[in-house]
């Protein structure tokens, strides 16, 4: 009896196993037809640190979403821009330049073909700007912004027409991040799947660049599998190779189970942020010594500028000389960051700061002179609690938040707080889930919170554009959070936008204003420079960039492909040979 | 049996629409807008911001009075349409909740019954052995005290960190797809390991020290007794006070489903298996409704068709209730 009963039970469990296999392998995205052997380990480079959404997403308008390499991997851009050098790259078109004041033309290089052999044309290229006058489609602004009219391809030319002067930093911009998709593949799709869809089924994987889609796209998939592309055109136009013969990307899960697949020595490239005890003399940095890491954006101090006392700039000025920067990068990053300059201005753009206006305006640890600039503001200690008061008497009782769980800054806003107690400025820390706290943000009910959206560009007017940018909404969804209102910054702002950076005089002119009135003002205090983090395993894989040989962007961050990351890929080499 | 039948079938009934209606509810009084967080996070630049903020609200159907969605979630819940996910959007709901179901059923199917069946086999053996008494009733104590989620960090602490026996994290290798291979069903079962032990042995604590418990009162039972006084064997005696014992065991296991599938949940967050769980965290985080919604109902639904068949069984497994619903 009980003998049957436990060959009923046991049935049951084979049962149930193997219809989860079943349909595992179903749900596979048509893995069930290929039988895959595992991956030759030493043809392979692993790599995670990107991917937190679903990889079901092979739209490459989302650039937010899409499976990591989709852009750079598979769809290729016209241009590639380099960060370190600030310098464009050719690469599906072999050159461009402005042809009139309101015209922009594009060579497109020839021979090159997508991987189902049919040739990219200049067609494909004025046909994947086109679909961005879709008011929803993501990239639109390059319509809405910067003046473009059109867009039309002849020859093997595609000219950009615009009315009026050129965003011309905008479009720059746009220059190295649209990805060029095949016409004769994308006609099929509706607009609302262009702009909006998932476009999710691999088979369309249709590109140009220097690997094959393989397999993984799937919702509950946590790895996807790029091969080599052997007929890939950059290696007989430029005689440019990748590596690895496989790339397989990892989605994030926990911080914990990501640390411990590297340090077993599972993941060739680590784009996460990981302490410095884990990596020290085991895997290699950009840098060799601190800040071991590029700047990748800075991190800043967003005031409530609706909000007294912090629409004060005296005010304001005075909690930036108070906040230990030091500390932060000590406790909360273990030298791993560096401090920001006054000005916000990553080093990428050290060139373009005004050192005398921030020798004369710019802001540093020191308590004592925090100190006296708010007795002199008229912010005084009156009921003998330690803090200062406002002006008309009433208590300051800021708070400060960042996202629940972002560990490196729940410590730097403990800092912050501490020491703003050391100058009687009373700031509690809180750490809101995400969600609520973009929902607060956007609707101005904060104190104070920390922000760093905006990436390395090829331009500091994307800086000035997230402090700055006018009007207010209601809802402050990606920029000017702190609701600052400075009509002539955002008039300058715009001005820089258009002016062409070769027009170096006006163009630093304009720098040069802008920051000394960010100086001046402190919309927000930039703090340090949060890390391109890069952890590399040596391992299996040489070449890796560094300061000293292969200077590129070291990193699977989407948008940085297109950047130089493509180039670490095609300086990689095995380690050892087979 | 009809009526008790129907009596249980229209109590299930209302505890469905009970729990829809509070499933329904409960994410759109959570704090922050979820097209917010969406457009945030895709860094929306002013000039498309609004014409994407109108087009994600119709398209999610936010953009009617609140009577009007729930009504709307309920018609499109007959269709067995569960929405679209907000963070993966267009990606339908019931796609994303039935590609990590595979992967829950297999932690949660084999971790009920295998614990179910061991813990009650183990439990009966206590009650008549000292030596198991002694070890194996404080054992499962702590077992079943502890926290599903606790005992699966430390496995992976001491397995996995400490000792790199079973993998950390994931479903299945990173060097393999799912596909129909020895090779995938082995890598499969060696991730697979780790989160069924965590989910297992805390079940397997509660099913033994209930049935040891229940196996020695009913040894003392006057049944008991009697049989034993007319001189059957004690393993005749000990295989009817099995069968009375199971009994109670059984209205458990209806009781611990919840807790069981709760408990997968979590400990699916600590192994990164991307099973519902793990869906269900990243649905919570990133505020996405109709996934969240999606999942619960899936959930709720599994739970109450699961104590149905319960009750079912026991109608078919306990005599007396059969008779009793005949004698009325």
């Amino acid at each position: 009896m009980s003998s049957r009963r436990a060959r009923g039970v046991g049935a049951l469990v084979v049962l149930a196993a193997l219809a989860a296999l079943a349909a595992l392998t179903a749900g596979g995205a048509g893995a069930g037809a290929q039988t895959l052997a595992a991956l030759p380990r030493s043809q392979t480079l692993y790599m995670s640190g990107n991917q937190w959404s679903p990889n079901n997403d092979l739209n490459p308008a989302k650039n937010w979403d899409y499976v990591t390499g989709l852009v750079g991997f598979a769809y290729e851009t016209p241009f590639r821009y380099d960060p370190l050098k600030d310098k464009f790259i050719p690469w599906l078109a072999t050159g461009g330049g402005w042809t009139s004041k309101s015209a922009y033309t594009m060579a497109i290089r020839s021979g090159v073909k997508w991987s189902d052999g049919q040739p990219m044309t200049a067609k494909d290229v004025a046909y994947s700007y086109n679909l961005l006058k879709s008011p929803t489609h993501p990239q639109h602004p390059l319509f809405a912004d910067t003046g473009l009219k059109s867009i039309k391809a002849s020859g093997n030319k595609v000219v950009f027409t615009f009315s009026g002067t050129p965003a011309f930093q905008e479009f720059d911009n746009y220059r190295f991040n649209v990805a060029v998709v095949p016409q004769h593949i994308f006609k099929s799709y509706s607009t609302t799947d262009i702009t909006t869809g998932n476009l999710s089924n691999p088979k369309k994987i249709v590109g140009t660049g220097p690997y094959l889609y393989q397999s993984g796209v799937g919702a509950s998939s946590n790895t996807v599998v790029w091969k080599k592309n052997p007929n890939w055109w950059a290696t007989s136009a430029l005689g440019l190779k990748v590596g690895p013969q496989y790339v397989v990307d990892i989605k994030n899960g926990t911080n914990a189970a990501a640390l411990s697949n590297l340090l077993a020595g599972n993941i060739d490239l680590f784009n996460n942020f990981a302490p410095k005890s884990a990596i020290k003399g085991r895997f290699k940095t950009y840098f060799g010594s601190t800040p071991y890491h590029l700047g990748a954006n800075t991190t800043w101090l967003f005031p409530n500028t609706t909000k007294k006392p912090l629409n004060d700039p005296k005010f304001r000025r005075a909690l930036a000389d108070s906040i230990n920067i030091g500390q932060i990068i000590d406790k909360s990053y273990q030298g791993l960051v560096n401090k920001a300059s006054p000005t916000g201005l990553l080093p990428i753009w050290s060139k373009w700061i005004d050192k005398k206006a921030v020798a004369q305006n710019g802001f540093s640890y020191n308590p004592t002179k925090a100190k006296a600039a708010l007795a002199a503001a008229g912010y005084k200690d009156t009921n003998g609690d330690g803090y200062v008061e406002n002006k008309d008497g009433s208590a300051i009782d800021l708070s400060i938040v960042v996202p629940n769980g972002w560990s490196d800054w729940m410590t730097a806003i403990q800092v912050i707080s501490d020491s703003a107690k050391q100058v009687g400025i009373k700031i509690t820390p809180a750490y809101p889930d995400y969600a609520t706290l973009v929902d607060d943000r956007g609707h101005g009910r904060f104190d104070l919170l920390l922000g760093n959206d905006r990436q390395m560009s090829n331009t500091p007017w994307t800086y000035y554009q997230y402090i700055y940018n006018l009007p207010i909404a209601d809802n402050q969804t990606t920029m000017n959070y702190q609701r600052y209102t400075d009509q002539t910054a955002f008039a300058l702002t715009q001005k820089l936008n258009r002016t062409p950076s070769t027009n170096t005089k006006a163009y630093q002119a304009i720098l040069t204003s802008l920051q000394k009135r960010f100086l001046q003002t402190l919309p927000a205090i930039p703090l340090w420079y949060n890390g391109m983090w890069s952890m590399v395993n040596t391992q299996y894989w040489t070449g890796w960039p560094s300061s000293s040989a292969n200077q590129y962007t070291p990193s699977s961050w989407r948008n940085y492909f297109q950047m130089t990351s493509i180039d670490m890929f095609t300086h990689l080499r095995p380690a050892k040979a087979d | 049996m009809l009526r008790y039948l129907s009596r249980k079938a229209a109590i299930y009934l209302l505890t469905f629409f009970v729990a829809v209606t509070i499933d329904w509810a409960i994410p759109r009084f959570m704090p922050g807008d979820p097209i917010e967080g969406l457009l945030s996070r895709m860094h929306a630049q002013p000039g498309s911001e609004q014409a994407l903020s109108g087009y994600y609200s119709q398209a999610f159907g936010f953009d009617v009075p609140l009577w009007q969605q729930y009504l709307n979630f309920w018609a499109a819940l007959f269709r067995g349409d569960l929405g679209v996910s907000i963070t993966n959007f267009p990606t339908p709901v019931s796609e994303l909740i039935m590609s990590a179901l595979p992967y829950t059923l297999a932690l949660l199917l084999p971790a009920i019954l295998l614990s179910f069946w061991a813990g009650n086999k183990v439990g009966a053996l206590a009650a008549r052995r000292k030596v198991l008494d002694n070890t194996v009733l404080p054992a499962s104590y702590v077992l079943t005290a502890t926290p599903q989620m606790w005992l699966g960090i430390v496995l992976a602490w001491l397995f996995a960190s400490t000792w790199a026996i079973f993998p950390v994290s994931g479903a299945y290798g990173l060097d393999i797809q799912p596909a129909w291979s020895l090779e995938f069903a082995l890598s499969f079962l060696y991730h697979w390991i780790l989160p069924f032990s965590a989910l297992f042995l805390v079940a397997f604590g509660g099913w033994a020290i209930g049935m040891r418990n229940m196996i020695i009162y009913e040894l003392e039972s006057d049944y008991s007794n009697y049989l034993a006084a007319l001189g059957a064997p004690s393993k005749l005696v000990r295989k009817y006070a099995y069968r009375n014992a199971l009994l109670p065991q059984i209205t458990g296991l209806a009781l611990a489903l919840g807790a069981v599938v709760a408990g997968a949940i979590v400990v699916e967050i600590v192994f990164s298996y991307p099973g519902l769980g793990t869906l269900t965290l990243s649905a919570i985080q990133n505020r996405d409704y109709f996934l969240i919604q999606g999942i619960f109902l899936f959930l709720i639904t599994g739970v109450l068709i699961a104590n149905f068949v319960i009750d079912i069984a026991y109608v078919v497994i306990d005599p007396r209730t059969r008779i009793g619903m005949q004698g009325s």
